[in-house]
């Protein structure tokens, strides 16, 4: 579809019939002529650096050609999304009209009603294609607020010299995944101290959940009406019991460990010296597998020189991916990182934030965010994001992924780092129901908002 | 016998416009105009500064204060009418044991580090007063550029050094036999947290401090202390007769502002537990009202915790600050 | 002086040791800002920047952003300095040379505001901000930093004042110099050190303030160094944090501190002393 057309200068109405052409559901003209528009200012929040420069080109110049105002695009820093949504998104007069965020401190801002509703337009921005648990973490009773925008994945990294020379192939199921785990850690092939067969840091909890979410338990439920924390579920304990026994007995990553650049751990970092200062021949190393979002395989490799300067390059010999197998063999479930996108219910234009709302969903977009590597949210796109190991993995992955509980108080929960105080917990405790309780009762109350 | 100029500029420091002598006099207790009632002009004089602080503060100070009496969390600030419940954010506190944990390391970590602050300051300050012109300016250069660090710049060094894999201290003390601190977290256990915190608040506060005592030694006039070595004075002696009357009166002033801003200390604590370390075993009073404010959105507890901090620094200066006031009377 | 050589030469070590302690950690970021981000990552630490390169800095200081960060940064932090130092001055001359009714309770409460604790205010900052139409503007940022260094001035400032003598300025309007001539030619420069070491005080904080930069600067228009600063520090989904860039664009925030601080250092130094020692 050519947006760059003559015919949108004309009428606005074949304009938006143009755009959204693929759904063909869309009766209604655009609100507002091209002309009428040109004056008008939108706003949009993009969390981190994550939208490429391209894409926000594109949208910029889209939503010019398209209705004829101004996209201005402001880029907030992750640390500091909460507070400033916090203080803008009830401002009338300086609220962004579109906000990026992520996805698990959608509940709480779709709960308190920050947001537009949208679910009249829900269709024709993609329906059932769109990533459901994201569109559930952005919906209240049935109504959508928060839809997604693009979604990461995690799987392991791990080095295939390693686990070649521990005798090991690539696990096929979860209870694999542990025991072989723990026997590179046992065997230490290369004899590195302080060597971990799988690093997770003990306040890693949102790599350690992967282990929850594949022996069937979860971190909270609705229960009438009311959210209530499910730590010391059976099967929540079971997974629970599995990461233990790993943080025991095959990862050496300390206890407080949370999950900052885990990657430092699988590259070969220095060669070892000898007594006379000569190149002993080995390299540290401190892990034969890590858990990482995608992106980090920018990070993994050899350390080789490019145009003078020192980069690190990845070696298909030397490292691998796969997804985490889950119980029966499928991939398991893991966290699904990525974020949720929204009208903020104080946009003054809030039929201009519709028009930028459907250049998102567009295909194009769509298939533009797949090329930059970010997981499209409607599914249709999904195979724009390539076919390399990488790719793979991610949509492996992402096929069973899973948020965390939509409680409306789970950014509290989040900010007050409870979970990252009981997973710390886990390696050194002898009672871990006990512990689980005591963290329930500690959840439980945070996760309704009053 | 103390001549109030505004120092005799010490050789060390760079240029200085010449001072004009200053006859000698006794500023705190002056006669004539210094202590006229003065009618309506000094009130003139503040009024700017009055309607500055109100203008700034007043609303956020009455806005915290309100809203401590309130429920006021997220909904409210989204527009949900905000429900008044009296003290009962405050109860809920003072009833929590949690609070009195923070409360209790807080002042423990305040007090401690503090102190540490103005000893290794005032020694700084002694040492720079006994040296010589060159090596004081590079002791002098050095501690300008600590004070200059951006804090962020400054968290990211002082986390590397402490890194428990990368860490510049455990690969020195590996270096130096100690094969035990290959691979040592600092962070984990609240305690070894604490001293790293005030070590990292002690680097960032000293180079104030030193400076200021050191200005207050130099105050005291060449003559003074010529005249006590021709006495007979030696070095401790003229430390504890000559120097440290005179420069007391800065100490309980550095040491007051060391109190109230270790107390409230906010980003150090932050970072370090981004770094490492349980949340929940290292708050401070700082990171606690930041976790309930922005974290949980709970702002009725969260006000109420800055007005109990408040009260708590009032409380444990109080007995400072009025001497401090009798000394201004 | 009668004291012996070895000992002077056992204090200059120790000044030394202290000073290297204290410069250390400078030392180290202008090290890492030369260096890649893969050599910052080994756990064997390079303590030379040899074979590193301005790359860093050609990253950060051509980031469009920077100039128009710097540019807000002093135009915010000299209105501070100047508002600051303008309302603190005659509040410390209230104080230092009149007793009038309400002094203690003055006093008094500048010491109480120094003990409020920012971390919950923010809120109502924006909210006032936001009212009075001063959100983005360096206006309103320059009159909540004053507003935040003014207490801590007035403290510093007024000993200074109480050390210039009266009995000085009207000597001189005896001799036939009008008030403002006797004040221009005789008390200005006596309070010369204090006005700069409150300077420099209020220039350090408002040049490195934070948190309520973030919060009524909402706008990249806007934004303040330390937020421009904090955009390096963050990893986003595809890239890590490149730590080389964050020290390197750490030093060029850090530059212009410590060239005003290098150019006023003799007069600061002594100028903290009249301040603090009237207590």
């Amino acid at each position: 579809m050519n947006r760059r057309l003559p015919l949108v200068l004309l009428t606005s109405a074949a304009l938006a019939l143009t755009a959204c052409a693929n759904d063909g559901g869309s009766k209604e003209p655009a609100a507002t002529s091209t002309a009428d528009n040109a004056g008008k200012t939108v706003t949009l929040w993009l969390a981190g650096g994550d939208t490429p420069d391209e894409l926000r080109t594109y949208l910029t110049d889209t939503f010019k050609a398209k209705t004829g105002a101004t996209l201005k695009i402001e880029e907030q820093a992750w640390p500091d999304l909460v507070t400033k949504l916090t203080t803008a998104l009830p401002d009338a007069a300086n609220t962004p009209d579109v906000t990026e965020l992520g996805n698990t401190q959608s509940p709480t801002f779709t709960n308190v009603g920050a947001f537009l509703d949208i679910s009249d337009m829900y269709d024709e921005l993609g329906g059932s294609k769109l990533l459901n648990s994201f569109v559930e973490a952005g919906s209240v009773d049935g109504k959508k607020y928060a839809l997604p925008y693009y979604f990461g994945s995690r799987y392991m990294f791990y080095r295939k010299d390693v686990w070649k020379k521990a005798g090991i192939e690539v696990p096929t199921t979860l209870e694999q995944f542990n025991s072989d785990v723990e026997k590179i850690a046992t065997d230490n092939p290369d004899q590195i101290k302080n060597f971990s067969g799988f690093f997770i840091g003990g306040q890693d909890w949102r790599n350690g959940i992967s282990w929850v979410f594949a022996n069937g338990g979860d971190l909270a439920k609705k229960q009438d009406g009311k959210w209530v924390s499910t730590l010391s579920d059976a099967n929540t304990l079971k997974g629970l019991q599995q990461l233990q026994q790993i943080q025991r007995s095959a990862s050496k990553a300390p206890a407080d460990a949370k999950d900052q650049s885990p990657w430092l751990y699988i590259n070969d970092s220095d060669t070892i010296l000898d007594d006379a200062g000569k190149a002993a021949g080995k390299t540290s190393l401190a892990a034969a597998t890590i858990m990482a979002p995608g992106w980090a395989h920018w990070s993994i490799g050899d350390l080789t020189k490019k145009d003078g300067k020192e980069v690190r390059t990845w070696d298909d010999a030397k490292f691998g991916v796969f997804t985490l197998p889950g119980t029966d063999g499928k991939p398991a479930p893991v966290f699904a990182g990525g974020s949720n996108i929204a009208i903020s219910a104080k946009s003054k234009n809030p039929a201009l934030a519709k028009e930028l709302m459907k250049i998102i969903f567009s295909p194009e977009y769509q298939q533009k965010l797949g090329g930059a590597g970010l997981g499209p949210a409607n599914s249709d796109y999904v195979s724009s994001l390539g076919d390399d190991a990488f790719a793979k993995a991610l949509v492996e992955s992402a096929s069973n992924s899973k948020l965390t509980p939509a409680a409306p108080g789970w950014a509290a929960v989040e900010s007050a780092q409870v979970l990252e105080e009981f997973f710390g917990k886990i390696r050194g405790t002898d009672d871990l129901a006990g512990l689980a309780q005591q963290y329930d009762a500690k959840i439980t109350p945070m996760l309704n908002l009053s | 016998m103390t001549s109030r100029t505004t120092a005799p500029s010490s050789p060390a420091t760079a240029p200085v416009p010449p001072v004009p002598p200053v006859p000698s006099a006794t500023p705190a207790r002056r006669k004539g105009r210094g202590s006229r009632p003065g009618g309506r002009l000094p009130l003139l004089l503040v009024l700017p500064t009055l309607v500055l602080l109100v203008a700034a503060l007043g609303y956020p100070v009455a806005w915290q204060l309100v809203t401590s009496l309130r429920k006021f969390g997220l909904k409210q600030q989204f527009g949900a009418p905000p429900e008044w419940v009296g003290l009962d954010n405050y109860v809920a506190l003072v009833t929590d044991p949690a609070l009195w944990a923070v409360v209790l390391r807080s002042v423990v970590f305040c007090l401690v580090t503090a102190f540490v602050t103005v000893a290794v300051g005032g020694g700084i300050a002694v040492l720079m007063n006994a040296l010589g012109r060159g090596v004081r300016l590079v002791l002098q250069v050095s501690l300008l550029l600590a004070w200059a660090m951006p804090v962020v710049a400054a968290m990211t060094v002082w986390i590397w050094i402490v890194d428990w894999r990368r860490g510049l201290l455990n690969w020195l003390l590996v270096h130096l036999g100690v094969d035990g601190a290959a691979g040592h977290n600092w962070l984990a256990e609240p305690l070894s947290f604490f001293v790293v915190a005030s070590t990292i608040v002690v680097w960032m506060s000293v180079p104030f401090v030193a400076l200021s005592i050191y200005a207050g030694l130099t105050q005291v006039g060449t003559e003074v202390v010529e005249a006590s070595m021709l006495d007979g004075a030696g070095g401790w002696q003229r430390l504890r007769y000559i120097y440290a009357p005179l420069v007391a009166p800065v100490l309980s002033i550095v040491l007051l502002l060391q109190l109230i801003w270790d107390l409230r200390v906010f980003t150090q604590i932050k970072l370090l537990q981004d770094a490492g370390s349980v949340a929940n075993e290292t708050n401070l009073l700082g990171t606690y009202v930041y976790q309930l404010g922005t974290g949980k959105g709970d702002f009725g507890t969260a006000s109420a915790v800055s007005v109990l901090m408040l009260l708590l620094t009032v409380a444990l200066s109080w007995r400072y600050v009025r001497s401090l006031m009798a000394q201004e009377n | 002086m009668r004291r012996s050589r070895t000992s002077r030469v056992l204090l200059s070590v120790l000044a030394l040791a202290v000073s290297a302690v204290w410069a250390f950690p400078v030392y180290w970021m202008l090290n890492s800002a030369f260096l890649p981000n893969v050599v910052l990552q080994s756990t064997t630490p390079t303590f030379l920047p040899f074979g590193g390169s301005f790359d860093n800095f050609g990253v950060v200081a051509g980031d469009p952003a920077f100039g128009r960060a710097l540019g807000v940064s002093l135009v915010v932090t000299l209105t501070t300095v100047v508002a600051a130092l303008a309302v603190a001055f005659l509040g410390a001359l209230a104080v230092s040379r009149f007793r009038f009714r309400g002094r203690t309770s003055f006093v008094l409460a500048l010491l109480l505001i120094q003990m409020l604790p920012a971390e919950g205010l923010f809120i109502a900052q924006y909210k006032m901000m936001s009212s009075l139409g001063l959100l983005n503007r360096s206006l309103g940022l320059a009159v909540l930093y004053t507003a935040a260094v003014v207490p801590f001035t007035i403290w510093m400032l007024r000993g200074f004042v109480a050390g210039v003598p009266a009995d000085l300025e009207e000597a001189a309007m005896v001799d036939g110099l009008s008030r403002t001539q006797a004040f221009l030619r005789i008390t200005f420069p006596l309070l010369a050190p204090g006005l700069v070491a409150s300077g420099v005080y209020a220039f350090l904080q408002a040049w490195n303030e934070f948190t309520v930069a973030l919060v009524v600067m909402t706008e990249e228009q806007s934004r303040t160094l330390p937020l421009w600063l904090r955009g390096f520090v963050q990893a986003s989904a595809s890239r890590e944090t490149d730590w080389g860039q964050v020290m390197a664009a750490s030093t060029l925030v850090a530059l212009p501190v410590i060239v005003f601080f290098l150019v006023v250092q003799g007069r600061m130094s002594s100028g903290l002393v009249g301040g603090a020692v009237k207590g």
